[in-house]
C-alpha cells in the first residue's frame, strides 16, 4: 500500500476560492523563511545581514491586488449606460449578458485606428500645414473615444444583474424616478392642481413618495431661484449608475414605478386560524377579516387606493366612463362634505367646552378635563397637570436623550 | 468598534464603498454548517451580520431594539379585488380552483397570473429583514441614500453638524427617523465623500490658493459677501473656457465693485484665475488657447499697473470706467452671436463635426467663420459643463468632480427612501417591509445565515 498523503501536505487552498484571477495550478514561488519583522529598519537589518529576501506582501493581499486588477477591475469606474453590480459578471470578469464585449471593444478600436490613419494619409497628400493638422487630430481624438465608449455600452439589465450581492437574491436594486418623471409629477400636482391620489394612481408611484418628491422639488426649485448651487455632476452620476424608470410620454404603455396597492400584513393575520363554517356560506374577504379580529376591514378597504376597486367594479358591471366618473365625483364629494362637517363639529365642540377669559396681555382658556388621561401610571402627557408634582426622570442615568421628533 | 475593519483573513463584509470591501464581498460565502453546533451555527451568522449592520450600535442596545415581529406588505391587486369577493379561494376541495378548472372556466393562464393568483408562489423574505429596526437610524439613511460612502462617515457628518433632518440641525446619529422625515446633508461633504480624493499636486495648488486668497481678504471686510463669493465659485472654469468665464463674471464684478481697491482686487483675482488655469490643466489646452490665456493675463497686469499709476491721483469713477472698458474688451474677443447656442444644436453639431470640418475648411472666405462659430460653440458648452463642475483647488476633493472608484458596485437605493440628489436631500417615506420576493433592508448574506442571525437575537436562543 502506497503510503497516504497527509492532508496537511496538500497544498492548502488560500481563503480567495471563488472569484479567482489567477490560476490555481501555477505554484507561488515559496519563500521558506519567515520574515516576522517588516518594519523598514528590519528590512535593512536583513539585506546588510544576507538574509533571504522578505517578502513584502502577504498571500492574502497578493490574491486582493490580483482580483483588483484582473475581475474587480471592472468595478473601479462606472459602466456608461448601464449599471454595474457584482452579479452582472462572472468570476472571470465578464459580462454575463454580453460575454463578447471585449471583442467588440477592440474590434471597434481597430476600425476607428485603421480610419484615423486613411485621413492622416489624406491630409499630409493634401500638405495640410502642421499646428491644422494637430488641431485636427486633437477633435478626431476626442470624437474617436466617444465612439469607442459608445461601442462599449452594453444591452440593458437583465433581472439577474441587478443583484448587488451575490449571496442575497431577496434584495434587488430598484429602480429610482428619472428626473423627467419628477419633473412631471411635480407640474402636475403643483402647476396643474391634480390630487395626490390621482397622480400616483395614474403614474404608477406610491402617494407618500409623490408627496416627498414634489417636497424636494419644490426646494430644488427654492436653490435654483436663490442661485445656490446645485450637487448637479452628482445628480448626474448617481442616476446613470442607477436603474430608472422612464417617463413615457404617450400614456399607452406607461410603466409603473412601484406596486400602489400595498396591503401591510396586520399583526392579527399574523397567526394561522381554524375556523370552522357551513361548506355552503359564501365567505368573502370581509368575513375573513371579521373572523381574524373583529375590527380588522377587508382588504379593499384597507389599501391606500380603494376607489381603484370601485372604479373597476363599475367597469365589470359595463357601466359607461362618463356615468363611471360621474358617480366617482358624486362619492368624492360626500367625501368632502363629510370631513367639512367633522371639522365644523369640532369647533363646535371646542367652543361649547372651552371658556375663553381674555386677559390683559393673553387670553386664558379653560377647558374641560378627565381626570383618567393621566394614564396607568399616572405619568401620561395627555394627563392634566402631568407636569407638577411628578419627579422627571430625565436626569436619571442612562436616560436617553435623543429626540423622538423633529417638527 | 472593530478592531480589523477590512480583514482578510477572516473577511466581514461592511457599510462601506471601498476596494477591500468589494473585494471581501465578492468572495464571501455562506459558512458551512455541517461541522458546527446548532449554538455555533448562529454565533457565526450573527457575528457576520452585525458586522455589516452598524457595529458602532452596541450590542446591548441593538438587543433592545430588536423585534421578532417583521414588517412585510402584500401587493393587491385591484382588478382581481373588484372582479373576486375572496369566496373563490375556498372554492372547488376548499382551497381555490386548480390549473385545469381555471382553464375550464375560461380563465388562461396569462390570465390569471394578471388577476394576482399567482402571487403567493413567491414566498416573503422575512429573514433578511431580522436588523430593520437598525435602518431607522440616521446615519444608515444617510448611508442608504448614498450621501456618504461608509455608514461611519455618514456618522461622523451627522456629529460634525453637516446634516439637517426637517431643516433642523440633528446631530445625533441614533436619531430614529419617523416617516416622513427629511434629511439634507451639506451638498460640499456629500461631494466630499463620493468624489475622487484630491490628487497631491491638487493639494499642493489649494494650500497656495488659500494663502493667496488671505493675502486679496486683508481689509476687505466691508465687501459684501456676493462680490466675494462670485469670482471664488469662477475661480475654477478650466480650460478653453475661461476667457468667456472671464466675460460672464466681468459684468457682475463691475456692479458689485465700488472703489479702485476693490477693482484692483477683482483684476488681481482675475489674472490668478488665468494662472490657476494655466496650471491646473496645461495637458487639456492647445497651443492657441495657451496663448490667448496669456494675453489676457497681459493685458490685465498691463491694466493694473496702470491702476497702481491712477490710484495715487485719480478718483475712484474713473478707474472704475478703465475697469468696465477692459472687461468689455475681453467680452468682445468672442463673436457674440453664436454665444446663445443652445444645447441641441451644439450637440448634433459636435457629431458631425470631424467630418464636416475638411470640405469646410478648405473654403477660404467661410474658414474664419465657421472656426468661430465652432470655438464659440465648444466654449459655451465646456462652459456649461465647467460651471456645474468646475476646477477649483480650494475644494477638499478632487476637481472636476467624478465619481469615487468602486462606487457603482454599491450604488442602489432602497424603495424606503425617496432621493434628490441635487439638494442632497431625502425623505424616509416609511419604515422598510418584505414583500413576496423582495427584502427592502440591504443585506449582503443569504438567507439562511440571516435567519440563524435571527435566531439568535430571539430571547430564548
Amino acid at each position: 500500500m502506497p503510503p497516504r498523503l497527509q492532508p496537511q501536505r496538500l497544498p492548502q487552498p488560500s481563503a480567495c476560492q471563488c472569484l479567482r484571477s489567477r490560476p490555481q495550478a501555477v505554484a507561488e514561488p515559496h519563500v521558506f523563511s519567515r520574515s516576522f519583522h517588516k518594519s523598514p529598519a528590519a528590512l535593512e537589518r536583513n539585506k546588510e545581514a544576507g538574509k533571504a529576501p522578505v517578502r513584502r506582501k502577504t498571500l492574502l493581499r497578493r490574491d486582493m491586488d490580483a482580483w483588483l486588477a484582473g475581475p474587480g477591475f471592472r468595478f473601479r469606474r462606472s459602466s456608461p449606460g448601464s449599471t454595474n453590480y457584482l452579479s452582472a459578471y462572472d468570476k472571470e470578469g465578464n459580462m454575463r449578458r454580453w460575454p463578447e464585449r471585449e471583442e467588440a471593444t477592440q474590434r471597434a478600436r481597430e476600425t476607428e485606428d485603421a480610419r484615423e490613419a486613411e485621413v492622416v494619409k489624406q491630409e499630409e497628400a493634401e500638405g495640410v500645414d502642421e499646428a491644422e493638422r494637430a488641431s485636427r487630430a486633437a477633435v478626431r481624438a476626442e470624437a474617436r473615444a466617444k465612439r469607442i465608449a459608445e461601442a462599449r455600452i452594453p444591452p440593458k439589465e437583465r433581472l439577474s444583474d441587478l443583484y448587488p450581492f451575490p449571496l442575497n437574491q431577496a434584495f434587488k436594486s430598484e429602480a429610482v424616478l428619472s428626473e423627467e418623471l419628477r419633473e412631471e409629477l411635480y407640474r402636475q400636482v403643483v402647476v396643474r392642481k391634480m390630487d395626490l391620489q390621482g397622480v400616483s394612481a395614474a403614474y404608477g408611484v406610491d402617494m407618500r413618495r409623490v408627496a416627498a418628491v414634489i417636497r424636494l422639488k419644490t426646494i430644488e426649485k427654492q436653490w435654483i431661484e436663490e442661485g445656490k448651487q446645485l450637487a448637479a455632476p452628482y445628480n448626474e452620476a448617481v442616476l446613470a449608475m442607477l436603474p430608472t424608470t422612464p417617463l413615457r410620454q404617450d400614456g399607452s404603455n406607461m410603466v409603473a414605478h412601484e406596486s400602489i396597492n400595498d396591503l401591510p400584513v396586520h399583526p392579527a393575520t399574523r397567526q394561522q386560524l381554524f375556523y370552522p363554517t357551513s361548506e355552503s356560506r359564501n365567505f368573502t374577504r370581509e368575513d375573513a377579516a371579521k373572523a381574524f379580529s373583529p375590527s380588522l376591514l377587508p382588504a379593499d378597504k384597507r389599501i391606500p387606493h380603494p376607489q381603484l376597486v370601485q372604479l373597476e367594479r363599475w367597469n365589470a358591471e359595463d357601466v359607461s366612463r362618463t356615468e363611471r366618473l360621474n358617480r366617482f365625483a358624486e362619492i368624492e364629494e360626500k367625501e368632502h362634505a363629510a370631513a367639512v362637517e367633522k371639522e365644523r363639529k369640532q369647533k363646535e365642540w371646542k367652543a361649547r367646552t372651552q371658556r375663553t377669559v381674555q386677559g390683559r396681555r393673553w387670553d386664558f382658556k379653560f377647558q374641560d378635563i378627565s381626570a383618567e388621561n393621566v394614564g396607568k401610571d399616572g405619568r401620561s402627557s395627555k394627563g392634566v397637570g402631568h407636569r407638577y408634582g411628578m419627579p422627571h426622570t430625565e436626569r436619571k442615568r442612562g436616560e436617553v436623550k435623543i429626540p423622538t421628533s423633529v417638527e | 468598534m472593530p478592531r480589523k475593519y477590512h480583514a482578510l483573513k477572516v473577511p466581514k463584509v461592511r457599510q462601506d464603498w471601498s476596494k477591500w470591501n468589494l473585494y471581501n464581498l465578492s468572495r464571501i460565502k455562506t459558512p458551512n454548517a455541517s461541522k458546527l453546533s446548532f449554538f455555533q451555527q448562529k454565533w457565526a451568522a450573527k457575528s457576520l451580520a452585525r458586522a455589516y449592520h452598524n457595529p458602532y450600535v452596541r450590542e446591548g442596545q441593538w438587543t433592545r431594539m430588536f423585534d421578532r415581529r417583521l414588517p412585510a406588505v402584500v401587493p393587491m391587486n385591484f382588478q382581481y379585488l373588484a372582479r373576486n369577493d375572496g369566496s373563490e379561494q375556498a372554492s372547488g376541495r376548499g382551497m381555490g380552483l386548480e390549473e385545469e378548472d381555471a382553464h375550464e372556466m375560461g380563465r388562461s393562464e396569462p390570465g390569471r397570473r394578471k388577476l394576482g393568483m399567482g402571487m403567493a408562489k413567491k414566498s416573503t423574505p422575512y429573514m433578511h429583514m431580522a436588523f430593520y429596526p437598525l435602518e431607522r437610524r440616521l446615519d444608515t439613511a444617510i448611508f442608504r441614500a448614498m450621501f456618504a460612502s461608509s455608514s461611519k462617515q455618514a456618522r461622523q457628518f451627522v456629529t460634525h453638524g453637516w446634516v439637517k433632518v426637517n431643516g433642523k440641525k440633528m446631530t445625533y446619529p441614533g436619531y430614529l427617523l419617523n416617516p416622513g422625515d427629511m434629511f439634507s446633508v451639506e451638498p460640499e461633504r456629500v461631494l466630499f465623500a463620493t468624489g475622487v480624493q484630491k490628487p497631491v499636486q491638487q493639494k499642493r495648488g489649494a494650500k497656495k490658493a488659500a494663502a493667496e486668497g488671505e493675502e486679496a481678504e486683508e481689509g476687505q471686510e466691508e465687501v459684501n459677501e456676493e462680490s466675494t463669493e462670485e469670482p471664488s465659485e469662477q475661480t475654477e472654469v478650466k480650460g478653453s473656457d475661461s476667457k468667456e468665464a472671464e466675460s460672464e463674471s466681468a459684468p457682475n464684478e463691475a456692479d458689485a465693485v465700488p472703489g479702485p481697491e476693490e477693482a484692483l482686487k477683482a483684476l488681481k483675482k482675475l489674472r490668478n484665475r488665468a494662472s490657476h488655469i494655466m496650471e491646473g490643466s496645461k495637458a487639456e489646452l492647445t497651443g492657441r488657447r495657451r496663448q490667448e490665456l496669456r494675453s489676457i493675463s497681459k493685458t490685465v497686469r498691463a491694466t493694473m499697473t496702470r491702476f497702481g499709476r491712477r490710484d495715487s491721483k485719480d478718483p475712484e469713477g474713473q478707474s472704475v470706467e478703465e475697469l468696465t472698458a477692459l472687461l468689455n474688451d475681453i467680452v468682445s474677443k468672442i463673436p457674440k452671436e453664436h454665444l446663445p447656442a443652445t444645447e441641441k444644436t451644439s450637440k448634433s453639431e459636435e457629431g458631425s463635426a470631424p467630418k464636416s470640418s475638411n470640405p469646410q475648411a478648405q473654403d477660404p472666405e467661410h474658414e474664419d467663420e465657421y472656426k468661430a462659430a465652432k470655438d464659440a460653440q465648444l466654449l459655451h458648452q465646456a462652459l456649461q459643463r465647467a460651471r456645474e463642475n468646475p476646477y477649483d483647488p480650494s475644494k477638499p476633493y478632487r476637481t472636476p468632480w467624478m465619481p469615487r472608484s468602486y462606487m457603482s458596485a454599491f450604488a442602489f437605493i432602497p424603495r424606503y427612501l425617496e432621493v434628490n440628489q441635487n439638494i442632497c436631500s431625502a425623505v424616509y417615506l416609511r419604515h422598510p417591509v418584505a414583500r413576496p420576493g423582495i427584502a427592502e433592508v440591504p443585506t449582503p448574506l443569504s438567507a439562511e445565515t440571516m435567519g440563524l442571525a435571527f435566531n439568535w437575537y430571539l430571547r430564548r436562543r
